[in-house]
């Protein structure tokens, strides 16, 4: 599955700013720019994933991930707002046992993906014996039959249908439990950030809890006084 | 030692095999990216992301580092389908089918991971990891 001429400039292009932002991501002092480089990175690689024929999965990567997920991420650095790193007071790469870990570890892990890469490439590569023109012109064949799109410059993927149907054919049973595992996340976060307060508004708070923190808060004093 | 490196590394840019000239094949590769690039991509995102939850001290960039590793394994996963299509396997969609359940497991992860984020501030006044040992012995 080589890709053709001007598809290879954009892979190495979106390779090249996704592993570069991701880099970023790790090296940047401050959090806030520490997301906003990982959402470049996670772009770049919805633009791979597009490239290599999942236009689906690069538009949930970018509304799940980056509409979702780095917005949550966001607004959780915002909320807490702890700004040491940012200052220059703290060093980030300053605990030499963890950073000579971390080196040893990226080099046995790069090491062990080249060798099963390389090793497994007699098997991997069997199907690209195709040369890349031979690939364009079955690619041309393939897109004949799709429908044109509004403009009539491009062609409108059947990509959906085919992960629609694979989806519920192959996999209909994990993707009712992943909704349950969402509903999970969704009580379980809303149970993990409660404050005391609102957990003494639902009358849930813990009896230990509630002997210390309410001579301190009039409101939860109010809400003992009324238990008892 | 020196010699598996080298080879490896040379390997990244000529894998076809009976190379007729280097340096011919050499970009013949470079233009014509196949499934090995994708992985190594997706590899070098995953050491990077590794290479974050070792060293960080912020957990919430240790979060995002996570979210990095997750999605070098979506970008393995979805180099391995185009594969499969190439090849003509029955269920040649299966890797972007595992991406979808990836990206469902990282949201869920990332709300639970922030949530307990939240009640540990509220708890501790402290985000870096090396403050937080309540649970080391």
């Amino acid at each position: 599955m080589p890709l053709s001429s001007y598809e290879s400039l954009f892979f190495w292009l979106f390779a090249i700013a996704a592993i570069f932002a991701g880099l970023l991501t790790v090296m940047a002092r401050n959090a806030v720019h520490s997301a906003l480089f990982l959402i470049s990175s996670l772009v770049s690689v919805a633009a791979l994933f597009v490239l290599s024929g999942a236009e689906f999965i690069a538009g949930v990567q970018i509304l799940v991930y980056v509409g979702g997920v780095m917005v949550l991420f966001l607004f959780v650095i915002m909320l807490l707002n702890v700004g040491a790193e940012e200052e220059g007071r703290e060093e980030i790469f300053n605990n030499q046992r963890q950073v000579t870990t971390s080196l040893i570890f990226c080099f046995l892990l790069v090491l062990g993906i080249l060798y099963a890469v390389n090793t497994g490439s007699a098997v991997l590569l069997k199907d690209s014996q195709l040369s890349p023109e031979q690939v364009a012109e079955q690619q041309a064949v393939q897109n004949a039959g799709l429908k044109q799109s509004a403009t009539g410059t491009s062609r409108i993927t059947k990509d959906t249908q085919r992960v629609a149907n694979s989806l519920y054919r192959y996999a209909s049973l994990p993707f009712e439990i992943a909704s349950i595992l969402l509903l999970v996340a969704i009580v379980g976060s809303v149970m993990l950030a409660r404050t005391l307060r609102q957990e003494a508004s639902a009358d849930d708070v813990d009896p230990e809890t509630l002997k210390d923190e309410s001579l301190h808060d009039p409101e939860l004093l109010k809400f003992k006084t009324a238990t008892e | 030692m020196i010699s598996f490196l080298s080879s490896t590394l040379l390997f990244l840019f000529q894998e076809g095999g009976a190379a007729t000239s280097p340096a011919g094949t050499m970009w013949e590769n470079v233009k014509h990216p196949d499934l090995s690039k994708f992985l190594v991509v997706g590899a070098l995102l995953f050491i990077i992301g590794v290479a974050g939850v070792l060293t960080r001290r912020n957990i919430i960039v240790i979060f995002m580092s996570i979210e990095l590793i997750l999605n070098a394994a979506n970008l393995n996963f979805i180099a391995m389908s185009r594969y499969l299509q190439a090849t003509g396997s029955a269920n040649d969609l299966a890797g972007q089918i595992f991406a979808v359940f990836v990206i469902v497991v990282a949201a869920a992860e990332a709300a639970i991971g922030l949530g307990i984020v939240i009640a540990l501030y509220r708890n501790k006044e402290t985000i870096w990891v090396d403050e937080i040992d309540l649970l080391k012995w």
